[in-house]
């Protein structure tokens, strides 16, 4: 089968059910026929032998009485068997003594053989003693066609017809029974061939039979269903996660979308900021411009009054134009301080590696020379390293060691410490004195412009100091705070953050 | 050959009367000329306008120059100051009440020879002043008479 295998099922079957008939029936002819030859030789046989009997016992008499003619007449009665052909009596000399022949027969043995059955060729010879009780009288021969072939022809023709009838219902029969057979086969064949072209998974296969077939059916339905589970499955994950994909991707356009907003709303901001910031700078100009100018004015008038007019001012005059002059002064320190609180917000924060305590050695040299009478301890930490912008943290210092070395003025044995406490990376610095300090329920109000602790006639400052240190410390994304005691000095504590990245920029606190 | 002048470049009255003022008290001799803003500047030194057919050969000894002026600004009539061949040596001192950084910057940028700060207080300001005159009229020695450039 291997051979053909493109062959479908229904004509194998047909060929497996036709050949296995033909063998059959080819094996049952070919025994029947061989036993039948048997048969029909043994037949020949002992009807020759009979007949030679035969022949032998009435040929007696004549032989005993050399009656040839008798014997003859005997001899010729065989021509009524026509398929004996030859016949021949001899004597006991073995001389023939009748003989009789069929038109057309080979010629007779001259002598008589040895008794017995022989086939020679299509021929059966029989060669029989005639004898009597005491004597033999002579040899019957007779030779008969044995015609095996002609009979073998014949049941060669019976068996091809036979066997053609019989191939002829085989295929008749089988073709009705295979269809029985093949039907379900072909029905799982053609579902196969249906759900791989269509992939349609819910088709099943119909049970024809309960035999392996049906076994087949059920097992090929069961896999299918198994495959329509898991397709099911599949496609409901697909589908689960085609409805996750779209859901990402429209959160991520959401986001894009609140990014885009976010950025236009950031560009809008920069542009107003900017736009603020030069009008903060504008602002700024005039004011470090315009308003000190009456400042000088008035202050500078009034002194010309007192130096041009020296008798003609009264001394509760003179008393009064000093008060407008250091109330000018004052005002011109206002006006210094709010330009450096905003001199502090506007330009780019420049970080690098700067030495905080190198920057507190030179104020603080600064304000040795300003006031060279001051006792005044000041220890400055080794190693205060800090990356951060060098302008403003030297403005930072000196409004923090300023305000103390300010408010230790009126301490014995004043003491100022600048220093910090480190915790891996971050360090928290801090500007110690043990002077003046404050109430810590006012701490709240520290850091707000204009906001002061003391009274003028205490201590001399604007307010705007430790607003001006807080926004530089804010900028630098950093935090201050401060715990003091009245009488017994202040510490201020502040950070410095983490530098942001080179290059962003930095817009106004 | 007289005293060469003084020129002061102020539109505020009261600063020109104070740093007048300033100057008298510290003794300077020299004759003050004012010009109220950078465009009357610009036409003295160079004598036009009002000051047309002046002897521009005779160039002031110290110009102090306010910066924020009418007209033109302070830091305009240092550049052409500074970039015409007969005003670009004689000394500019900036006297301004601007302490920013870039005012500072852009005028010595530009060819400034001091950048002073108006004090607010009338005694630092007339020592302010006085030391000015000292410096300028007393102490620096001008570029000689040869390396003028020719009238």
């Amino acid at each position: 089968m291997n051979a053909a295998p493109r062959f479908p099922v229904r004509r194998k079957l047909l060929a497996v059910i036709l050949a296995a008939t033909a063998a059959a029936l080819l094996v049952a002819i070919g025994a029947m026929v061989a036993y039948d030859l048997y048969l029909y030789r043994q037949s020949w046989i002992n009807d020759l032998r009979t007949q030679a009997d035969l022949l032998g016992r009435t040929s007696s008499a004549a032989l005993t009485f050399d009656d040839p003619a008798a014997a003859q007449e005997n001899l010729d009665l065989l021509r009524y068997r026509p398929r004996i052909r030859a016949a021949v009596i001899y004597d006991a000399r073995g001389r023939r003594f009748a003989s009789f022949a069929a038109p057309g027969a080979a010629p007779l043995p001259r002598l008589p053989g040895p008794e017995g059955v022989h086939v020679a060729g299509d021929h059966i010879v029989v060669f029989k003693r005639i004898s009597n009780e005491r004597e033999i009288l002579g040899t019957v021969y007779l030779r008969a066609d044995y015609r095996l072939y002609e009979r073998l022809l014949g049941y060669l023709g019976i068996a091809a017809v036979v066997m053609g009838l019989a191939m002829a219902v085989a295929y008749l029969l089988s073709s009705r029974l295979r269809e029985t057979f093949v039907r379900p086969l072909l029905a799982i064949t053609a579902v196969a061939s249906e759900v791989s072209e269509r992939r349609n998974f819910s088709l099943r296969a119909e049970k024809l039979s309960e035999d392996e077939i049906g076994l087949l059916a059920d097992s090929f339905n069961g896999m299918l269903a198994e495959i329509e589970r898991m397709t099911r499955h599949l496609e409901s994950s697909n589908a689960e996660l085609a409805r996750e994909v779209a859901e990402r991707r429209r959160a991520e356009e959401e986001v894009l979308r609140l990014n885009a907003e976010l950025e236009q709303r950031v560009r809008e901001r920069t542009t107003q900021l900017e736009y603020t910031n030069a009008e903060l700078e504008a602002f700024c100009y005039s004011v470090s411009h315009d308003l000190r100018a009456p400042l000088r004015s008035i202050d500078g008038f009034s002194q010309a009054l007192i130096e041009d007019f020296p008798q003609h001012v009264p001394e509760e005059a003179k008393g009064y134009l000093a008060r407008i002059r250091s109330a000018t002064q004052r005002m011109g320190q206002l006006i210094e301080d709010l330009l450096n609180l905003s001199r502090v917000s506007r330009g780019e924060l420049q970080r690098r590696d700067v030495d905080l305590g190198q920057i507190a050695q030179e104020v603080v040299a600064e304000l040795r020379q300003r006031e060279p009478q001051r006792k005044i301890e000041v220890s400055v930490w080794e190693g205060l390293k800090a990356h951060a912008d060098a302008r403003l943290m030297r403005a930072a210092l000196e409004n923090l060691i300023g305000n103390a070395w300010k408010f230790s003025s009126r301490t014995a044995e004043a003491r100022i410490e600048i220093g910090a406490l480190r915790d891996g990376e971050h360090a928290t610095f801090f500007v110690r004195d043990n002077g003046a300090g404050f109430d810590m329920r006012y701490a709240n109000k520290l850091f707000g412009a204009f906001q002061r602790l003391h009274g003028a006639g205490e201590f001399q400052g604007t307010g705007i100091g430790l607003a001006t240190v807080q926004r530089i410390v804010h900028r630098h994304g950093g935090r201050i705070w401060a715990d003091a005691q009245p009488g017994k000095g202040a510490v201020f504590y502040f950070t410095l953050g983490a530098p942001r990245a080179a290059g962003a920029s930095e817009l106004a606190a | 050959m007289a005293e060469k002048c003084i020129l002061l470049v102020e539109d505020n009255p009261d600063d020109e009367a104070l740093t007048t003022r300033a100057l008298r008290m510290a003794k300077t001799a020299n004759d003050i000329v004012v010009a109220r803003d950078g465009a009357e500047a610009l036409d003295y030194v160079f004598g036009e306008g009002r000051f047309a057919g002046r002897d521009v050969s005779q160039q002031p000894a110290v110009i102090l120059l306010d910066l924020k002026l009418p007209k033109v600004s302070g830091l305009e009539v240092l550049q052409r100051l500074r970039a015409d061949p007969r005003t670009r040596l004689v000394p500019v001192v900036v006297l301004t009440s601007s302490s920013e950084d870039e005012d500072m910057l852009k005028s010595y940028e530009s060819g400034a020879n001091s950048y002073v700060r108006k004090p607010v207080e009338f005694g630092t300001f007339v020592h302010a002043v006085s030391q000015l005159g000292v410096y300028w009229l007393l102490l620096n020695q001008p570029v000689p008479q040869r390396w003028q450039p020719s009238p």
